[in-house]
């Protein structure tokens, strides 16, 4: 078992090889100057020219991507071509705000929905699980946006509770993280419900009923257990993904976060600011994955067998 | 193996929670009273309020006025740093730390300085701290170019210093007033940059404000400077605190709950709402913005002058002002914005006539129409365009509108790709920053010339403008252009879009800028 | 041969059979019906020059009236005459993207998670790789590549989608394959293949259904953003995404212009997901009653 995690943060390094390979090739795609981007559209052609060659832009893709991992492997992810910082303390001062949004979005997701998609499933077709059925759509097909927006003039505006940005004290955490959350709570309440439904009608269920254990013992003991991969599988998505940054709940509130870092990176045509984002999710995700990949092993035991 | 996951999970689990609490006891700690409660006590008692609140659309870029050329970073630098001259309300150019100077010929500008001026660390304001600041300006590939004509700084003492030219300029004044060529101290910015640290890190100048705080993506913080030397342009509140907030729509509410008193660039949407709002009040200015439809001139069918004019008459401005800006400015014919030193009307109008621009392209040989795309970047260019294209439809041009990202858009269009394009110019105050790139040949392309306009006649115009001393030549050089231009028919400028901003209305000394330098020294309840 | 076509028709009908029974699933697939025949006939229903793109600027933010059901937009337009016609479009991308994700994702996912071992590390390290490339990137890419036009789109998001699938199919997979009807379909020599997509997948449709139904919103709402920033469904065609992002700048004077297209995307995934409960049961091989 130690030795697959091991094994597993060894696979770090092919995985941030190959994720920087990919993005400095799909950034070298990518349309767009980054010079000219970085000076606006009144520069003169000569201070393009001139900040081109300054930052190495002239150089072939090969040599830039050979400059750009030297300076990786002793640790180095660069300056950001517009700002003229290191892109790791760029990507530092923003990191903990996403961070905490993330973790506290996930956390009122996961501690509304998982008790939700139970009471759906062991009271399938009922009032209460057409009712949050309905309430899961609503959130997944409500755009982050519009929901943000919504709750700013409902609590900061009219009501004046909740400062409507910011990342300053508890407060301002609120109405984010609410926005945040009600976004993943569709899906882990849908994939909670239906893995209960799947697990409850299993025979040694039934069997657990009929030797008569009771109802709730059996739903916390015996099918939660069982049905948690897939939810496990679903949080794990989406809180690596909230870790990448979320774009519009950070620009409706804003929250200073990586997301929107990324994304203005990414229109900038800034390839450092944008591989050491990626570079930074990439090892995020893994390790997500990693502890997801280990939650396996833990509820059903038969998986751990194939970890070596 | 339970051990091992829970061990791993505990790990992850406090990592986030101990940066949770870390982000928002050490964020919270720098809080200020002023914002704490959503804004609740800021219409009762914003009287005395000696801290504002000003939200701005996005992050500065840095703090070293040489390394930056945007709007929002110069709201910063504007203030920690004073240039030699600055720019009255009335478009002239008047010292600031310069107390006068004078051309002693084309190329060769005489300046005293003021005596006394003291940096915020103390150092008194020399020649030779101006020399260093032009000279670091020149290497910079950002802002180096405004000063491409100064040849060199010769100090004569310690208050009296010699511009010397390349080549006469009538630039070199208006260029001395743009943010970038900010005045540093010397000996403060080369021991700190021996020190292997970057001036950006510890801004310093002998503006009105010091630089207090600057929270990446979130806020920047300036305080009073109190040994500043001009009362006329001091601080007449102790903090200015920039917040960030990207959203549009968030800014508005956040001006409206009092959490700002003041947001420059107010969104065309909420123009009205402003207004309506008994406790805010909507600053609004003719500004030098023109948005405009850039043909290109190389290319069929639009490489045919008649086919220009034709859509110059098709185009109901009207509409666009009103779909795209929310009637929060006027239908445009002109080639500059009106509030621009350099505007002049002379430009040829075009009137909505359908039946004329049909008669026109029958005689271009286009009887039947053509069809060509459209590239443009952004939301509200994309709402002009689809008026632009319902218009066209009715004289039988189809339009393809083709929407990209803004860094693609520069690329494509740079490189003549375009049959046409939409776009936009907001003219600062040099017209030679306008007229050049905008219309002469070695420009076309990347270097705003979008319709590839090639005109030897206003080549030579503009060149003349650029150095002629004579003011009166200079205002016939530029009329004569935008007759020509006009004529030609290279675009079909839209619309101009009013300067807003929105504070609150109690907030006193605010003059709104036509040109976004907007003075935040003077506020105060 | 023919006895196993015949077998399969008689499995096909009795699932048929058991999603009739199923009152829900039938409301979902009526929904979708109405939906793709509104999608058909929208020329019949509103004619695409004169309702669709004709502007009116006198009538622009309009609330919903007898003229307008939905009212009319910045341009003045028919909201709903743009919703009848953008859910073809709409309904093209939120399916098709979503169907490359899945079957790529789906496969990947199921190899890795029955194969275990070297297969399973190597496929979910590359996995890995893809999830940390941000979408919008790619999409920027991609367009930008090979043009904007429907098709590249709808592959931008199918193939960001490609790592949450796999992740997704894997742990199902994973969580069935050490189960008796497994084991004895090995016994018998069945072939791997027959197995994942015979055996074990049937098994393991529960997470499957109800990522693939949401991911349909996802979908939808992913070409807000992108047509945000002007990629996607070119003015002046009509677009749910699109649409939705327009009207963000008029949330506060006129919601109408969100409020429609956001409830025809939710209408969209709510019979997707009531269909999607009932496929499930119908499929489900304990629940023969």
């Amino acid at each position: 078992m130690h030795k697959y995690v091991i094994k597993r943060l060894l696979m770090l390094i092919p995985v941030i090889l190959g994720v920087s390979f990919l993005v400095f090739f799909i950034m070298s795609l990518a349309p767009g100057d980054t010079a000219r981007t970085i000076l606006g559209e009144d520069a003169p052609i000569e201070a393009v020219e001139a900040l081109r060659e300054e930052l190495g832009l002239n150089d072939p893709v090969v040599v830039r991507y050979a400059r750009y991992m030297t300076g990786l492997l002793h640790g180095d992810l660069g300056t950001s071509y517009k700002s003229g910082r290191p892109v790791f303390s760029e990507i530092a001062s923003r990191f903990p705000a996403t961070l905490k949004l993330a973790f506290w979005g996930m956390l009122f997701a996961v501690l509304l929905s998982i008790p939700i998609g139970i009471v759906s499933a062991t009271r399938q077709y009922s009032i209460t699980d057409s009712v949050s059925m309905v309430l899961a759509l609503l959130g997944v097909a409500t755009p982050n946006f519009w929901l943000g927006l919504m709750l700013i003039i409902a609590f900061s505006l009219h009501l004046h509770w909740f400062p409507s940005g910011g990342a300053e004290g508890w407060k301002a955490l609120v109405l984010p993280v609410i926005t945040l959350g009600t976004g993943c709570m569709a899906n882990i309440t849908r994939t909670t419900r239906s893995s209960m439904l799947e697990v409850i009608r299993q025979d040694y269920i039934r069997t657990a009923k009929a030797k008569g254990v009771s109802r709730n013992k059996v739903i916390n003991k015996h099918a939660l257990k069982n049905a948690l991969i897939p939810v496990v599988t679903v949080i794990g998505l989406q809180f690596g993904s909230l870790l990448g940054g979320a774009v519009l709940t950070e620009t409706v509130f804003a929250w200073p976060g990586v997301g929107t870092y990324l994304v203005n990176s990414i229109k900038a045509k800034d390839t450092n600011a944008v591989l050491g984002c990626v570079i930074i999710f990439s090892i995020c995700f893994s390790i997500v994955n990693l502890c997801v990949d280990l939650l396996y092993a833990f509820i059903d035991p038969r998986i751990k067998s194939q970890y070596k | 193996m339970k051990k091992l996951v829970s061990v791993l999970l505990a790990g992850v689990m406090c990592a986030s929670l101990l940066t949770a609490c870390g982000g928002s006891s050490s964020t919270g700690s720098s809080n200020t009273s002023a914002t704490a409660a959503g804004g609740t006590e800021s219409t009762q008692t914003a009287a005395g309020k000696t801290t504002i609140n000003i939200g701005v659309k996005s992050d500065l870029t840095s703090l070293d006025p040489h390394n930056h050329n945007d709007t929002i970073s110069a709201y910063a630098t504007r203030h920690i740093y004073n240039n030699l001259v600055k720019l009255t309300a009335d478009n002239e150019f008047v010292g600031n730390l310069a107390e006068s100077w004078e051309f002693k010929d084309d190329v060769t500008v005489e300046f005293t300085l003021k005596e006394g001026i003291k940096f915020h660390n103390g150092d008194t304001l020399t020649s030779e701290d101006v020399k260093f600041s032009l000279e670091r300006q020149k290497e910079s590939p950002k802002i180096g170019h405004l000063v491409s004509m100064i040849d060199n700084v010769e100090v004569v003492d310690d208050t009296h210093f010699i511009i010397h030219m390349n080549t006469p300029s009538n630039a070199l004044i208006s260029s001395l007033n743009h943010s970038g060529c900010a005045i540093l101290d010397k000996s403060y910015t080369e021991a700190l940059e021996a020190e292997g640290k970057t001036l950006e890190s510890a801004p310093m100048g002998c503006g009105p404000y010091k630089f207090e705080e600057w929270i990446p993506g979130a806020s920047f913080t300036l305080v009073k400077f109190d040994d500043y030397f001009d009362p006329e342009t001091a601080a007449q509140n102790d903090k200015l605190v920039f917040k960030v907030i990207p959203e549009e729509a968030a800014r508005t509410i956040a001006l409206e709950n009092g959490e700002l008193d003041l947001i420059v660039d107010a969104n065309t949407t909420d123009a009205q709402r402003i207004r309506d709002n008994a406790s805010l009040a909507l600053d609004e200015c003719v500004s030098t913005h023109v948005e405009y439809l850039a043909m290109n001139t190389q290319k069929a069918p639009f490489d045919n002058k008649l086919v220009r004019q034709a859509l110059n008459h098709a185009i109901k401005k009207d509409d666009i002002v009103i779909a795209a800006i929310d009637g929060e400015g006027e239908a445009f014919d002109n080639y500059i914005g009106k509030a621009a030193i350099g505007y002049y009307d002379t430009a040829v109008k075009y009137d909505y006539n359908p039946e004329k621009a049909k008669e026109l392209l029958a005689e271009a040989g286009y009887p039947n129409g053509f069809t060509f795309t459209c590239y443009l970047a952004g939301e509200i260019r994309a709402r002009s365009a689809t008026i632009v294209q319902a218009n066209l439809a009715e004289i039988g041009i189809t339009m393809n509108i083709e929407q990209m990202e803004a860094s693609t858009f520069y690329e494509k269009t740079g490189k003549g790709e375009h049959d046409a394009c939409l776009a936009g110019w907001v003219a600062n105050a040099e017209p030679d920053n306008t007229y050049r790139p905008l219309f002469t040949s070695e420009k076309a392309g990347a270097g705003g010339n979008r319709a590839f306009y090639k005109n030897p006649e206003v080549d030579k115009l503009v060149d003349d403008a650029a150095t002629n001393r004579d003011s009166a030549a200079v205002q016939k050089d530029y009329e004569t252009i935008l007759h020509t231009v006009s004529d030609d028919a290279i675009w079909v400028p839209l619309y101009s879009k009013k300067g807003l901003c929105g504070r609150n209305k109690d907030l006193q000394g605010f003059t709104i800028s036509p040109i976004s330098m907007h003075d935040f020294y003077s506020l105060h309840y | 041969m023919s006895a196993e076509k015949t077998k399969k028709r008689s499995m096909a009908v009795e699932i048929w059979q058991r999603l009739t029974r199923n009152k829900m699933a039938m409301l979902g697939l009526a929904i979708l019906v109405i939906l793709a025949l509104g999608a058909i006939f929208a020329d019949v229903i509103a004619d695409y020059d004169t309702k669709v793109i004709a502007q009116n600027i006198s009538e622009r933010l309009q609330g919903p009236s007898a003229a307008h059901w939905f009212g009319t937009d910045e341009f003045g337009r028919d909201i709903f005459a743009r919703i009848l016609h953008g859910s073809r479009v709409s309904l093209v991308v939120g399916l098709i993207s979503v169907s490359v994700s899945l079957i790529l994702g789906g496969s990947l996912g199921a190899f890795a998670g029955y194969y275990g071992g070297r297969v399973d590390m190597i496929i979910m390290r590359i996995m890995d790789i893809f999830l940390a490339v941000p979408s919008i990137l790619l999409a920027i890419t991609i367009v930008a590549a090979l043009g904007t036009n429907l098709v590249n789109v709808m592959l931008a998001i199918g193939i960001s989608g490609i790592p949450s699938f796999a992740r997704i199919v894997r742990a199902a997979v994973l969580s069935v394959k050490d189960q008796e009807f497994v084991e004895s379909a090995r016994a018998i020599g069945t072939s791997n293949a027959t197995i994942i997509f015979r055996e074990i997948l049937p098994n393991c449709m529960a997470p499957i259904i109800v990522q693939a139904t949401l991911s349909v919103a996802s979908a939808i709402l992913s070409t807000a953003s992108l047509s945000f920033i002007g990629l996607g469904v070119q003015p002046p065609a009509p677009e749910w995404g699109a649409m939705l992002s327009s009207g963000r700048n008029f949330l506060r004077d006129a919601m109408h212009l969100t409020l429609f297209p956001g409830l025809a995307i939710v209408v969209t995934i709510l019979a997707l997901n009531l269909l999607g409960d009932g496929l499930r049961d119908a499929l489900d091989p304990r629940l023969k009653q």
